[in-house]
C-alpha cells in the first residue's frame, strides 16, 4: 500500500473504533426508552407487543441498510419510498399474472435494482448531486406508478407468500430473521470487506480515495444499485404484511429511513456510520411509535414527539463526540 | 445574473444556465401549443401562484449557499398560516394576525438557527426534527380542522391589484430585490458567501459564524411567515396540512437554478427561474389537460434534465 | 446527448401529448376535479363521469393535484382551468372550507359547477351529488352491533382527522353505540385512512386489550389493514369498513369482512356529470341528491362485483330515485 492509499484508508479505521463507541451509546438510548415504556404501559413488556415492534423496525430497516451505505458516500437517495411502492405494485403484479411468488420476489428485486442502478448512472455519469438526482427519481417514480396502478389495488397473495411478512418461525416472526440476516451481510460487508472500506474512504475524502486508486464511479454505482435492491426487497416484505399493493405507499416511508440511518450515527458528510447503528435507529423509532400508540398519544401530538425525539438522539450523539475528543 | 455568466467558458451555449433554457423551451411549447398560455389572465396566474414558492426559495438560496438546508420551512409555513387564521379570527385585525406569524417563523428560524450553529446538529437532521414540531404544533392548535371565519381584510391581500399588478407579484417583487440587495451589495451578503465557501476567514475577521448562520435560518423564518399571511388570505382559511412538503420543492428550484449544495456560490436570479420553470411547467400542463400522471413524472423530469444540462456545460 | 438534441426530444414528447389530446368528441367540455390519483373511491367517480360524458356525448378533462390532497394545487387548477373556460365543472373540493375560494372564482366566471362526495362550505352550485357519511356510518355500525346482538368489545379506527367524511362517519359511528347499552368502546385511534397505520394501530391494540369483539373503521384499506393484524395475531372479530371497494366485496364474500358502506364513488361520478350536461342543455335537474346509506353484506354483494369499468350509468329518472328521502 501506498503512503496516499494509507492515507485514504486511516480515516476509516480511525472512525471505526469511535464508531463502536457510538453504537453502544445509542443501544444504551434505545434501552433507556425501553425502560420508560416498561414503566409508563403494562403492555410495553407483552411478548406479542416486542415481537410487532421488532417485526415493525424490521420493515423500516430494510429501506433504511441499503440507505446507510449512500449515506456513508455523503450522498442521499429520496427515491427509496417511491421504489418500494413502484417495485411492490410490480411484483403483486407478477405474483398474480404468474401465481408465482419467486418471480414475483424477483420482479421486486429486479425493478429496485434497476431504479438504484439509474440514480448511481445520474450520480456518477451526468454528475447532478444526490439529492436532486434521486429527487427527480422520486417525482418520475410516483408518476409512473400512478399512471401503472391507475387509483386500483392489488390485492390477495398466496398465504404462503404472505408468510414471509406475518408467519412465525420458533416463535419469532419471519421478517425479524431476515432482519438478522441482513444485518450480518450489511455489517461484514461494511466492515470487513474491501469494497466495504472503499465505500468508508469515498465518504471520508473522496479525492484521496480516487488518487488511491478506489474505483470511484463503479463504487458509487454499487450503493445506489443496493440502496435501490433493499428497497425493492422492503417491498416484498409489504406486500406479504399488508397482502396488498398501493400506489402511495412509499409516501411516508422515505423520511423515517433517512431519521433512521441519520439517528443511528451515520453522518450525512459520509465515512462515518454503521449498519447496526441504523438498525438501532429504526428501532429507536419504532420504540417512541410504539409507546404513542400504547399510551394512546393523541395523534396530533405525535410528530411533535418524533421531532424533538430526532433532534435529541443525534444532539447527545454529537455531545458524546465532542467530549471523546 | 452579470456575475454567474460571466463565470464561465468562452463557448457561447455553455454561458446560459440550464434553468434558462428550459424555461424558454417550456415556455416556446407552451405558447404554442397551450390554449391561452399566453394569455394576460394566464400570466398572471403563474406569477401570482408562484409567489408562495419564491418567498420560500429565496431565504433558501442563502441556507443552501451557507452549506445548510431547511427541511421544516413548509411545516412552519403551515404553522404561521394558522397563526393568521386564529389570531385574525379572534381579533379582527389582519395586521396582529400578521404579526403573530412573523413571530411564530423567527422563533421556529432562530431555534432552526441555534440547533444547527450553537449545538452543531447537522441542518438536515435540525430542521427535519424542528419540522416535525411545527408539524405537530399545527395539529394541535387547529385541532385538525381548518380555520375559518377570516376578515376580509386578510383575504384582500391576495385579491387586490393596485394600478393593476396583483399584491402578490407586487411582493414577490419586493422580496426579491431585498434579497438581491441583501445578497450582492451588503456586507451581510459577503458574508453569507463566506460562510458557504470560506468560514474560517470569517473567525479571523473577529465576526461570529455562529450569530451569521442564526441570522440566515432566523430570515428563512420570517420568510415562512409572511408567506403564511398570503397563504391564508389565498385559501381564506388556516389549515393544518396546507403547506407541507413544499420546502422541497423550494430546494429543487434552488438547486434547478444552479446554486451548489457545496461550493457555497449561488445565484438568486437562478432561483427565481427555477420557482418560474416549476410553476410554467405545472401550468402549461394542466392547461394541456394531461393526465396527471404525466405531469408528476414532468415534474421530476424537469428537475433532472436542468441539472443534466447544468452538469453538461460545466463539464467542458 | 447534446443541448440541441435534448430540445428537439422535449418537443416531440409534447407536440405528441397535445395531438393525443386534441381529439376532440363533439359536444361539450365537463371539467371533472378529484382529490388524489391513489384512493380507488376517486378513480371510481372518474370512471362515473366518463360513463356519463360518453353516454350523452360529451367530453371530460380530469384535474387531480401532483400532491394527494394538496390545497394550493387544487386552487391553482382551478384558476388554470377558468382560463380554459369548460363548459361545466364537476367538483369535489379537497378541503370542504378552504376551497371556498377556489368556488368563488368558478362562479365568478360563471362557469356552471356540481359539488360531489364533499359537501362545500359555500359557493353557488347546480346541484349536490353525495352520500350521507353520517348515515353510512350509522347504519354500518349498526348491522355489525345488531350481529353482535347488541354487546361487545369495540374499538373505532379513524380516518384523518379534520377530514368531513371522517368527522360525519365516526359520529354515526358513537350514535350506533349509544343506541347499544351492552356495548363498550375500547378505544378510538387515527388510522388517517391509510392500511399500514391502521394494521400497526390494531396490532398495538390487539396487546393493550384482550378481548375484541368489532372493530369499526371508517374506510375500507384501513378495515383491511386491521384484519391482517387480527390474523397476524390469531385472534378474530367482526370489523366493518366503508367504501364498498372492488376489495371490500371480495373480503366479504371470503368472509373476512363482515360488510363495507356503499359510498358509491360510480354513482356520484356519473349523476354528477350527467347533471352537470343536463343543466347546459337546460333539461330539468335536481337540487341535490344524497344517496340512500346502502349496507354492502353477504346477502348483496354480488351486485357489487360489476367492475366499474363495466358498469352503465343510471337512466335520469332513476337517478332522481336515488336519493334519501
Amino acid at each position: 500500500m501506498t503512503d496516499i492509499t494509507k492515507q485514504a484508508f486511516a480515516p476509516a479505521r480511525a472512525f471505526m473504533s469511535d464508531d463502536l463507541l457510538q453504537v453502544f451509546y445509542r443501544l444504551a438510548a434505545a434501552l433507556l426508552i425501553c425502560l420508560a415504556l416498561a414503566i409508563l404501559s403494562d403492555s410495553f413488556l407483552n411478548l406479542g407487543n416486542i415481537l410487532n415492534v421488532l417485526r415493525q423496525a424490521s420493515l423500516l430497516f430494510f429501506i433504511a441498510s441499503g440507505l446507510t451505505l449512500v449515506v456513508l458516500t455523503a450522498g442521499l437517495d429520496l427515491s427509496v419510498g417511491a421504489n418500494v411502492a413502484l417495485s411492490a405494485c410490480l411484483a403483486g403484479t407478477v405474483i398474480h399474472q404468474t401465481g408465482s411468488p419467486a418471480l414475483g420476489v424477483l420482479a421486486a428485486l429486479a425493478t429496485g435494482g434497476i431504479i438504484g442502478l439509474l440514480n448511481g448512472l445520474m450520480v456518477t455519469a451526468l454528475r447532478i448531486p444526490s439529492f436532486i438526482a434521486t429527487y427527480g427519481m422520486l417525482w418520475v417514480l410516483n408518476g409512473l406508478t400512478y399512471w401503472y396502478m391507475a387509483g386500483e389495488i392489488i390485492h390477495g397473495f398466496p398465504a404462503a407468500f404472505r408468510q414471509i411478512g406475518s408467519g412465525y418461525l420458533f416463535g419469532l416472526p419471519i421478517p425479524v430473521y431476515l432482519l438478522l440476516i441482513f444485518l450480518s451481510i450489511g455489517t461484514i460487508f461494511a466492515q470487513r470487506t474491501i469494497w466495504g472500506q472503499e465505500i468508508y474512504a469515498i465518504g471520508a475524502n473522496p479525492v484521496a480515495a480516487r488518487l488511491s486508486g478506489i474505483p470511484l464511479s463503479r463504487r458509487l454505482l454499487l450503493v445506489y444499485a443496493v440502496s435501490g435492491t433493499m428497497a425493492g426487497l422492503a417491498s416484498i416484505i409489504f406486500l406479504a404484511r399488508l397482502n396488498s399493493a398501493e400506489a402511495d405507499i412509499g409516501e411516508s416511508l422515505t423520511l423515517p429511513a433517512i431519521a433512521a440511518v441519520l439517528i443511528g450515527g451515520t453522518s450525512l458528510f459520509g465515512g462515518v456510520g454503521t449498519v447496526f447503528g441504523t438498525f438501532v435507529g429504526a428501532l429507536i423509532l419504532t420504540l417512541v411509535l410504539n409507546g404513542m400508540n400504547l399510551l394512546s398519544v393523541n395523534a396530533s401530538w405525535q410528530p411533535l414527539v418524533t421531532g424533538v425525539i430526532v433532534i435529541l438522539a443525534v444532539w447527545l450523539d454529537i455531545k458524546a463526540r465532542r467530549r471523546g475528543e | 445574473m452579470r456575475e454567474a455568466v460571466l463565470a464561465v467558458t468562452s463557448n457561447p451555449l455553455q454561458r446560459i444556465p440550464g434553468v434558462a433554457i428550459m424555461l424558454l423551451l417550456l415556455v416556446a411549447v407552451f405558447g404554442a401549443v397551450a390554449p391561452g398560455f399566453m394569455s394576460e389572465v394566464n400570466i398572471a396566474n403563474v406569477l401570482v401562484q408562484s409567489t408562495l414558492l419564491l418567498m420560500l426559495s429565496l431565504p433558501m438560496t442563502l441556507i443552501i449557499m451557507t452549506e445548510g438546508l431547511d427541511l421544516s420551512m413548509g411545516a412552519v409555513l403551515t404553522l404561521t398560516s394558522l397563526m393568521v387564521a386564529i389570531v385574525s379570527v379572534a381579533t379582527g385585525s389582519m395586521l396582529l394576525g400578521f404579526a403573530a406569524a412573523v413571530a411564530v417563523g423567527l422563533i421556529f428560524g432562530v431555534a432552526n438557527g441555534c440547533l444547527v450553529a450553537a449545538l452543531g446538529i447537522p441542518p438536515f437532521v435540525a430542521t427535519l426534527g424542528t419540522l416535525g414540531m411545527a408539524q405537530g404544533l399545527a395539529l394541535i392548535v387547529s385541532d385538525g380542522q381548518s380555520v375559518v371565519g377570516i376578515p376580509h381584510s386578510v383575504s384582500e391581500i391576495y385579491s387586490a391589484a393596485p394600478f393593476g399588478i396583483p399584491v402578490p407579484i407586487v411582493l414577490a417583487i419586493l422580496a426579491y430585490l431585498l434579497f438581491h440587495g441583501l445578497l450582492y451589495r451588503t456586507r451581510f451578503g459577503a458574508y453569507v458567501f463566506a460562510l458557504g465557501g470560506n468560514r474560517e476567514a470569517l473567525t479571523y475577521a473577529g465576526l461570529s459564524p455562529t450569530r451569521l448562520l442564526i441570522s440566515v435560518y432566523a430570515l428563512g423564518g420570517a420568510m415562512a411567515g409572511i408567506a403564511g399571511l398570503l397563504m391564508t388570505a389565498r385559501m381564506n382559511a388556516g389549515h393544518p396540512t396546507a403547506g407541507l412538503g413544499l420546502e422541497f420543492d423550494a430546494i429543487a428550484a434552488v438547486a434547478v437554478g444552479g446554486t451548489s449544495f457545496e461550493r457555497g456560490n449561488g445565484w438568486l436570479g437562478g432561483t427565481a427561474l427555477g420557482v418560474l420553470a416549476v410553476g410554467v411547467l405545472r401550468n402549461g400542463l394542466n392547461l394541456l389537460a394531461l393526465p396527471s400522471s404525466i405531469q408528476v413524472a414532468s415534474i421530476g423530469a424537469l428537475v433532472i434534465i436542468a441539472l443534466f444540462l447544468d452538469g453538461f456545460r460545466s463539464r467542458s | 446527448m447534446s443541448v440541441r438534441e435534448t430540445i428537439y426530444a422535449g418537443l416531440t414528447v409534447l407536440a405528441a401529448a397535445t395531438i393525443a389530446t386534441a381529439a376532440w368528441a363533439d359536444g361539450e367540455t365537463i371539467a371533472v376535479f378529484t382529490k388524489n390519483q391513489t384512493n380507488p373511491y376517486f378513480q371510481a367517480v372518474r370512471v362515473g363521469a366518463d360513463a356519463a360524458a360518453k353516454a350523452l356525448n360529451a367530453k371530460t378533462l380530469h384535474y387531480i393535484p401532483t400532491k394527494p390532497d394538496s390545497i394550493p394545487e387544487q386552487l391553482s387548477q382551478i384558476e388554470d382551468v377558468v382560463v380554459k373556460k369548460p363548459d361545466a365543472i364537476v367538483f369535489t373540493p379537497v378541503d370542504y372550507k378552504a376551497m371556498v375560494p377556489g368556488v368563488e372564482k368558478i362562479n365568478a366566471a360563471n362557469i356552471p359547477v356540481v359539488n360531489i362526495t364533499d359537501r362545500s362550505a359555500a359557493g353557488k352550485f347546480v346541484s349536490f351529488v353525495g352520500a350521507d357519511d353520517y348515515s353510512l356510518g350509522l347504519e354500518t355500525a349498526r348491522y355489525l352491533l345488531k350481529t353482535l346482538g347488541g354487546k361487545g368489545n369495540i374499538v373505532i379506527i379513524e380516518g384523518v382527522k379534520g377530514s368531513l367524511t371522517n368527522v360525519d362517519r365516526v359520529r354515526g359511528f358513537n350514535d350506533a353505540l349509544k343506541e347499544n347499552p351492552g356495548t363498550k368502546l375500547l378505544a378510538s385511534q387515527p388510522g388517517n385512512y391509510q392500511r399500514l397505520q391502521a394494521l400497526q394501530v390494531m396490532e398495538n391494540l390487539i396487546e393493550s386489550h384482550p378481548q375484541i369483539d368489532g372493530v369499526l373503521a371508517s374506510n375500507d384499506a384501513m378495515a383491511m389493514g386491521a384484519i391482517e393484524a387480527l390474523e397476524g395475531a390469531n385472534r378474530t372479530a367482526l370489523v366493518i369498513g366503508i367504501n364498498g371497494t372492488k376489495e371490500a366485496v371480495d373480503a366479504i364474500n371470503s368472509g373476512k369482512l363482515l360488510a363495507s358502506g356503499d359510498y358509491n364513488g360510480f354513482l356520484q361520478g356519473c349523476v354528477g356529470t350527467t347533471i352537470a350536461i343536463r343543466s347546459l342543455r337546460k333539461e330539468p335537474v335536481v337540487p341535490e341528491i344524497v344517496l340512500k346509506p346502502t349496507v354492502v353484506t353477504k346477502a348483496n354483494y354480488q351486485s357489487y362485483e360489476t367492475p366499474i369499468e363495466s358498469r352503465a350509468c343510471p337512466t335520469w329518472d332513476d337517478a332522481t330515485k336515488l336519493g334519501a328521502k
